[in-house]
């Protein structure tokens, strides 16, 4: 797939305030990618780069292979979708959607059809001619997408698009937006900050953090592989523990905790040995057990706390130095607190993390 | 409960201590004698007749509906101008500019209207429409940033951001969505301002001469001079175009609401 | 980066008509009537000659011939009257004598068959150093004199600073006035405006839009009708006397009109939607459920009210005090209808002087108190409301 888009050591500073730094990212064409952190991080400042709202202090983006710095907003062709929607609340819905057909000078027959076409898509046909006002939130969204959508631009952007809706809501129009994203082959540049909205929806996830990007790969990548401590504390819930890297074979390290046991972990990056580190353990492929088991990774513990979760039990755990935090299925037995427990890991599941 | 009594009371008197002063002299519009007072002898349209037909009344009100179109032309296009100008946060003193429209709503008339002889008569602009059109449209322009503005503050940003994204050059822009968005906002200040101009007395007062006397400078040299029923009929004419005007603002604040 | 230098172009090419037309027509007013303040320049326009030999002058020793020879050239030149009137006046306002002086000077001047050889000849008082004193002060382009006259202070022979004599001080005691009854006008308007406000936030539905409406239905009438209706009601024959003397309270008329009892009502009338909506505004963001927490916490409804709704609602009345303030001391329409000759305020005597007596140096400089007056108290005003919480 050739290359589409393309930042070129974008920088931008609002004042003596730097919100994007020195930034490279490449995106292909049809390739659905979420710009993820949290708010302030610079990812929407990006987006607004990208759209022609905000210039870059410095660098250069280019789409296609031109940079497109001088070109104005409404000659990029890139259909942008808003957080607050965005509707012209003057215009109906079908007036709405007929907006950037009119800007592109199509005739009167065309755009009936396709405004039709585009309603139909987000199944919104029977609404056309009511304001916004007198829509819901989640119509409103279908509203602004069709618009967006309808003149068939180049790359659509979205900031935060769905985070106005209620949850039900919001899982539904993921699906929605993945298979349109699908269907039609777009390119697609999603702002969030909701950490399973990024991983359910994108074909690669940028995780950005004080206006750099900490890790970008695939959903799998980022979860399973964390490559900062960052990125692994912001994309779901995982326990760190620090250690000292004993011995390094391969793609894995041994490190010692501080309470004495020895960890065989995978290794993102380099690490050397004697290097202070970060294990990090995701609580829901951690085992417990009354007996020590086969595996690899064994760490002594004793249950503090177990809280019926629905989906889950949460077992707070106490090791001789350090807390740890468990995720057991439902079939898992119940521990009450007290119990002397052994926590198991395999050494693919848990990370070693260069501070 | 003699709380509440005691409250119930108390907005009562007061609510008839606002309202009852307007209300009292309205039929005595349509008084047939020619002293203010009641009881009214005898129904009759006959100061009606006086203000539409007396030399002195007419033209008065055809000077008032004269100069009040003009304030409300130039200060609506001076006044929308300018608020769509503040809406730029990066102008330098944007603060301080904006106090400055908002200004001739504070300084006393009569220390304009002083300052404004004096200078009109330096440019020989008394004694004409365009003096006094000029004169009025200073104290009513803030009427029109004000509820500008006001109208311009409450569009999202993001609908003429995404007017752009959607192919709209700026001036599509302005013409299909930051203009009609903010329209109810011009009209009501073209409304204000044309009600301002229609009440303006004190500067009146020092830059018109006898043949731009308006309908307010009539009223206050009658009830100097000899007062007539001919007052309570023009304080009629007011009170309905009032409230028409009430009802417009009000109106199109609800319609500006249901865009929301 | 041009897009941006672009868009502000564009805003200020926006603004600049409107930041044109009130230069022009509103802050140059202004300060055009602030020159008139300060500005005398009838002595010097007519003795052009005599600055420049009088500069030259010690203040103490008599004329020398060339200051009488300036002078006299000076005053051939004259061939307006009116300027040559206003210039005698000025004179004469500094030291009284110059209108006798003057007149039979320049008719000695006029005399041609007859050239006096010098002023002293025409008359001794030339000789004394008093009268010059008084032209080389009077020759100054700039005078405070209008100022100091505003607050009825003048200057003695020597320069120095005191009050006028009691005759000639109008104007303190038109400035107290003024003072004093926007002070009478904002106390009525809270006394009656701040308990119709709390009222009206507590209440809703119609009962609370029929109590905001009665506040915008004047605010919204034209101030001539309302001031109108006042005169109509309140003359001794009026709706009010009427229905006093049938109801038997009183049994002759009150006199209501052209007095201070018939401006006070009629300013508070005119002036009590402006105490009333920001006091309102304030109390509407005030949580409802304030005082009943109070009362929970054992607060009795007195204690609750002064320990929790008046510290959280007196912004709204110290903005709302402030505008009623501003407004009154500048109002000029009421106090000229309903008022009589002892109620008129500082902007009547404005009015007076600008078009009764032209005299456009007094009038500016009361002009000026005024204008300082409300600017400083509009600046507290705003300064005030900037400060209101959730707003920048």
């Amino acid at each position: 797939m050739a290359e589409f888009i393309r930042f070129d050591r974008i920088s931008k500073f609002y004042g003596p305030l730097c919100v994007v730094e020195n930034l490279d990212l490449g995106i292909d064409k049809g390739e659905f990618v979420s710009l993820l952190g949290p708010s302030g991080s610079g990812k929407t400042t990006l987006l607004m780069m990208l759209a022609g709202f905000e210039q870059p202090t410095s660098g250069n983006i280019l789409l296609d292979g031109t940079a497109i710095n001088a070109v104005p907003t409404h000659k990029r062709d890139m259909g942008v979708v808003f957080q607050s929607y965005a509707l012209f609340p003057h215009m109906s819905v079908g007036d709405n959607i007929a907006f950037p057909l009119q800007m592109r000078g199509i005739g009167k027959a065309e755009i009936g059809e396709r405004v039709k076409r585009a309603l139909d898509m987000v199944q919104m046909s029977a609404l056309v001619d009511r304001r916004p006002s007198q829509l819901s939130g989640g119509q409103q969204q279908r509203v602004a997408l069709a618009r967006a959508l309808v003149f068939e631009p180049r790359v659509v952007l979205m900031d935060e698009p769905l985070g106005a809706l209620d949850k039900q809501l919001r899982e539904q129009m993921q699906l929605d937006i993945r298979d349109l994203h699908r269907r039609l082959g777009l390119t697609i540049v999603f702002v969030t900050h909701d950490q399973s909205e990024a991983l359910t929806m994108s074909d690669r996830v940028a995780v950005f953090n004080k206006g750099k990007i900490e890790q970008i790969g695939t959903p799998r990548q980022v979860y399973d592989e964390p490559a900062t401590r960052f990125v692994a504390e912001f994309i779901g819930e995982t326990n760190l523990v620090e250690g000292v890297v004993e011995a390094v074979q391969g793609q894995e390290a041994t490190v010692r905790l501080p309470s004495g046991a020895q960890i065989v972990s995978a290794v993102s990056g380099t690490v050397a040995s004697g290097q202070p580190v970060f294990l990090s353990i995701r609580p829901e492929r951690v085992d417990l057990s009354e007996t020590r088991g086969e595996a690899r990774n064994v760490l002594e513990t004793e249950v503090t706390d177990s809280v019926y979760q629905g989906d889950h039990l949460r077992v707070q755990l106490q090791n001789a130095t350090h807390p740890l935090i468990a995720k057991l299925g439902r079939r898992s037995r119940e521990f009450p607190p007290g119990t002397k427990v052994f926590a198991a890991f395999s050494a693919g599941d848990c990370r070693v993390i260069a501070p | 409960m003699p709380m509440k009594i005691a409250k119930a009371t108390f907005a009562t008197l007061t609510i008839l201590f606002l309202v009852a002063p307007l209300i009292a002299i309205l039929p005595l519009a349509f008084t047939s004698s020619v002293i203010l007072t009641y009881p009214i002898p005898s129904w009759s349209l006959r100061w009606f007749e006086e203000l539409f037909f007396a030399d002195a009344w007419r033209r008065a009100i055809v000077n008032s509906l004269i100069i009040g179109t003009g304030t409300t032309l130039l200060a609506t296009v001076l006044g929308t101008a300018a608020s769509l100008g503040l809406r730029n946060r990066l102008i330098f003193f944007r603060g301080t500019i904006r106090t400055l429209f908002l200004l001739p709503m504070v300084v006393p008339a009569v220390v304009l209207g002083v300052g404004m002889q004096v200078l009109l008569a330096g440019f020989g602009l008394t004694n004409s429409y365009l003096g006094v059109i000029i004169a009025h449209t200073v104290v009513a322009v803030p009427f029109v940033i004000v509820s500008v503005t006001g109208a311009l503050a409450g569009i999202d940003e993001r609908v003429e951001l995404a007017a752009q994204s959607l192919g709209a050059a700026p001036i599509t822009v302005f013409r299909r969505v930051t203009l009609p968005l903010a329209m109810p906002g011009v009209l009501s200040g073209a409304v204000l301002a044309f009600a301002t101009s229609l009440d303006e007395v004190v500067l009146t007062l020092f830059v018109a001469g006898p043949n731009q006397r308006t309908l307010a400078r009539q009223m206050f040299s009658s009830i100097r001079e000899n007062i007539s029923p001919a007052i309570a009929a023009a304080a009629f004419l007011f009170i309905a175009a009032t409230i028409a005007i009430g009802l417009v603002v009000v109106l199109s604040r609800s319609m500006l609401a249901k865009r929301r | 980066m041009s897009a941006t230098s672009s868009r502000t172009g564009r805003s200020l090419l926006l603004l600049a008509p409107l930041l044109l037309f009130l230069v022009g027509f509103f802050v140059w007013p202004l300060f055009s009537m602030m020159s008139q303040a300060v500005s005398d320049p009838a002595v010097l326009k007519l003795l052009p000659r005599s600055a420049e030999v009088l500069t030259g002058w010690d203040r103490k020793s008599p004329p020398s011939m060339a200051m009488q020879a300036a002078m006299m050239e000076d005053l051939k030149a004259v061939d307006d009257d009116q300027a040559l009137g206003d210039m005698v006046r000025r004179l004469n306002s500094a030291r009284s004598g110059f209108r006798t002086l003057m007149g039979k000077t320049t008719s000695a001047l006029a005399d041609t068959a007859n050239p006096p050889a010098d002023l002293i000849s025409i008359d001794k008082r030339w000789e004394k150093p008093e009268f010059w004193l008084a032209i080389a002060d009077a020759l100054s382009p700039y005078t405070d004199r209008n100022l100091l006259a505003a607050v009825d202070l003048g200057r003695n022979a020597a320069g120095a600073i005191e009050h006028l004599p009691p005759d000639q001080s109008v104007n303190r005691v038109i400035l107290v006035r003024t003072f004093w009854i926007a002070a009478l006008v904002t106390f009525f308007c809270a006394a009656i405006g701040f308990p119709y406000a709390i009222i009206a936030a507590s209440l809703d539905g119609w009962k609370r839009d029929l109590m905001l409406a009665a506040v915008l239905l004047p605010l919204w009438t034209s101030l001539l009708v309302r001031t109108a209706a006042w005169f109509i009601l309140l003359q001794e024959k009026g709706l009010i006397n009427d229905l006093l003397l049938t109801l038997g309270i009183v049994n002759s008329p009150l006199a209501l009109i052209f007095n201070r009892t018939g401006v006070i009502i009629a300013m508070t009338h005119v002036l009590l939607p402006f105490m009333v909506l920001p006091i309102y505004s304030v109390l509407i963001t005030i949580p409802k459920n304030l005082m009943p927490a109070a009362a929970s916490l054992g607060a009795p409804p007195l204690r609750a009210f002064v320990r929790v709704l008046l510290p959280l609602s007196l912004r709204g009345v110290a903005s709302g005090g402030l505008l009623v303030f501003i407004s009154a001391i500048g109002y000029y329409i009421t106090p000229a209808l309903i008022g009589g000759p002892g109620d008129q305020m500082i902007s009547s005597i404005i009015a007076f002087y600008a078009t009764g007596s032209a005299n456009w140096g007094m009038a500016g400089a009361l002009g000026m108190v005024l204008l300082v007056a409300t600017l400083l108290l509009y600046s507290v005003y705003a300064r005030l409301s900037s400060e209101e919480p959730g707003r920048r």
